[in-house]
């Protein structure tokens, strides 16, 4: 078989680079904007993912882990008696007012205070074990590197949150914020600078378990108890979702982000399709002339489908080459970038949705191949 | 190859056509393009249409190819009626039996000379070998096969349309239809146009049907019909049949 469609495409890609590029470059745009959601929300739910706790007890209706109440420290108690449990730590969140040695006004932080033994489950998986025993010091804390300037401070410096002088033990990565900036500090250091006398025990209780996949029924069963005031569990992945969830959707950030996504696949399809179409009608008469030879106009159709075909892939291939490109050079400057497979695969399917609605409209341009019209 | 000029005179047309009439309109006004015209053609013969621009030869061939309705009359190719084909059998029927030849050459610029001939023949369900067996052959006839790997963009006028001529050719159809196909050529290429297309009528007994208004033609073909206004004036059979055409073109 000839292969009319790639050997077009070769041969008359100026012709066609238009489309490879906007396709390219809707692709390039869908998958950074996927990558830059995923990274910046996917930060809301860093407390949890980058930890080891396999289940989370926390006040009853939390719709993100920045939303936390107090709840009773005796829950730590009943959530032990279960078999199942290996481990249980408080995890203490304040809100604080960050004054640094600088001039830079007051910063709203984060404080996260953690149980800075060295099995310690919260920020397991993001804070090196030689951090977390620097944090066991009194109002030692440690903070991101990407944040010292809007902290104005450098390591060893002291600053004051809530009015409570701490002191900047060292330096991490990856636990950027969302809406503020994350403190670490012990869990003593924690409740000194929680202004609020109300609160007495802790705002979660997170748990390990002996065998992390049971996660989802230990939670079930944890739930309900009020012996000990109100708490209930999730398990740490749900947490996540929902913590993600709130943020993307009950913040009108993934409405934004849907919206773009339709902005970008309809510019994409519009010059792909316009491209393609001028493609048809340079080929019009050699591809009526093939009408009057008998070939179908079905066979003629699939000719047009595959050149949008092979635009949509070659356009996905350079969108992938400089999306990865871009995407190590986010990473490098602390830009949170996160691209799952789900979300690629997302990415790829619309590319060539948006490739494959150009190639239907690119083949009405077929009408005009008339073979009758060769013959005046 | 039999010739098949003596046997098709004694069987039924190849192609037969009785009194058909199309009209176009152009805004309000209707235009009579053929009117009542009836014509057979035998098989083996190439026959010219001849006249002047507008007398509606063109439409007859879009009319006897059945790649055009027409508005009343009929239309009989190789035993079939063309006007109660649907577009997909007429498809079909195409495919199977005809050749087109026509003013510019159509093809595509990205493919060679072979890969233009062998296209079409890979949709009338050949094997690979033997589509590229008669793709060569058919360049070969139209003695193109020094040329064969190159594109239309490296080929001269006269080698572009025998190539669109072997695209045709390789087809092996009965029906081999021509619109002008020497108009944009010169002298010398117009001459071996007409002498490999007459040559295909006498060795595969196809019927050729060939358009034009280049009186150079004339004594090339077995049979002049003169048209006019929609009508055939005249239907000659010129004296001196071309003799010199079982030479081969360079």
């Amino acid at each position: 078989m000839v292969a009319l469609a790639r050997k077009t495409l070769i041969y008359e890609w100026r012709r066609f680079l238009p489309a490879m590029l906007a396709v390219g470059f809707a692709g390039l745009l869908q998958l950074l904007q996927i990558a830059l959601v995923l990274g910046i929300f996917g930060s809301t739910s860093l407390y949890i993912t980058g930890s080891s706790a396999d289940v989370w007890i926390g006040y009853p209706g939390t719709q993100s882990v920045g939303s936390g109440r107090n709840i009773d420290a005796d829950v730590e108690s009943r959530i032990l008696m279960d078999p199942a449990i290996q481990r249980v730590e408080p995890y203490i969140w304040v809100d604080g007012d960050w004054r640094g040695p600088r001039d830079t006004g007051g910063v709203s932080v984060f404080v996260s205070g953690i149980d800075t033994s060295p099995d310690g489950l919260m920020f397991s998986k993001a804070l090196p074990a030689n951090l977390r025993a620097r944090l066991a010091e009194p109002d030692a804390v440690v903070v991101d590197r990407s944040v010292l300037d809007q902290l104005g401070v450098g390591i060893g410096q002291t600053a004051t949150i809530n009015g409570h002088q701490v002191r900047v033990v060292g330096i991490s990565s990856g636990l950027r914020a969302l809406g503020g900036v994350n403190v670490l500090c012990s869990l003593d250091t924690a409740r000194q600078l929680d202004e609020d006398p109300a609160d007495s025990g802790p705002t979660y209780l997170v748990a390990k378990l002996h065998d992390p996949s049971q996660a989802d029924a230990v939670a079930i069963r944890l739930r309900g108890g009020t012996a000990f005031g109100p708490y209930t569990t999730w398990s740490a992945k749900d947490f996540a979702k929902i913590s993600v969830r709130y943020w993307l959707f009950d913040t009108g950030a993934g409405a934004g982000v849907l919206f773009l996504a339709g902005i970008v696949f309809l510019v994409g399809a519009v010059i792909t399709s316009q491209t393609l179409i001028a493609a048809v009608n340079g080929s019009v008469r050699e591809y009526a002339t093939l009408n009057a030879l008998g070939v179908g106009v079905g066979a003629l159709r699939k000719v047009v489908l595959e050149q949008a075909f092979w635009v949509g892939a070659l356009g996905l291939l350079g969108a992938g080459l400089l999306g990865i490109v871009l995407m190590m050079l986010a990473r490098s400057q602390d830009v949170p970038v996160v691209l799952t497979v789900p979300a690629a695969v997302a990415c790829i399917l619309l590319v060539m949705g948006l490739a494959a609605v150009s190639g239907l409209a690119a083949m009405r341009a077929l009408r005009r191949a008339d073979p009758a019209t060769l013959l005046r | 190859m039999p010739t098949a000029t003596a046997a098709a005179q004694t069987r039924a047309p190849a192609l037969l056509a009785e009194g058909i009439s199309k009209a176009f309109m152009s805004g309000h006004q209707r235009t009579q393009v053929l009117d009542g015209l009836t014509l057979s053609l035998d098989a083996g013969e190439l026959t010219l249409i001849s006249g002047p621009s507008g007398c509606g030869k063109s439409t007859l061939l879009a009319i006897l190819s059945g790649l055009q309705k027409v508005d009343s009359g009929r239309v009989r190719a190789l035993g079939s009626e063309l006007g109660q084909l649907d577009l997909r059998a007429l498809e079909r029927f195409r495919l199977q039996h005809t050749g087109f030849v026509f003013q510019g050459f159509n093809l595509f610029p990205a493919l060679s000379a072979f890969e233009q001939v062998e296209l079409p023949l890979n949709h009338m369900g050949l094997s690979r070998n033997e589509a590229r067996r008669r793709a060569q052959q058919s360049l070969e006839e139209v003695g193109l096969a020094h040329r064969m790997r190159l594109r239309p963009s490296e080929l001269s006028g006269g080698e572009k349309q025998r190539v669109a001529i072997a695209r045709a050719l390789a087809k092996e159809p009965e029906l081999l239809f021509a619109d002008e196909p020497t108009s944009a050529l010169d002298a010398a290429n117009g001459q071996m146009i007409i002498d490999i297309l007459h040559r295909i009528a006498r060795t595969h007994g196809t019927t050729v049907l060939c358009v034009s208004h280049d009186p150079r033609l004339v004594v090339h073909a077995d049979r002049v019909l003169a048209m006019e206004d929609g009508r055939i004036l005249s239907d000659q059979r010129p004296p001196t049949p071309a003799a010199q055409d079982n030479g081969i073109p360079s």
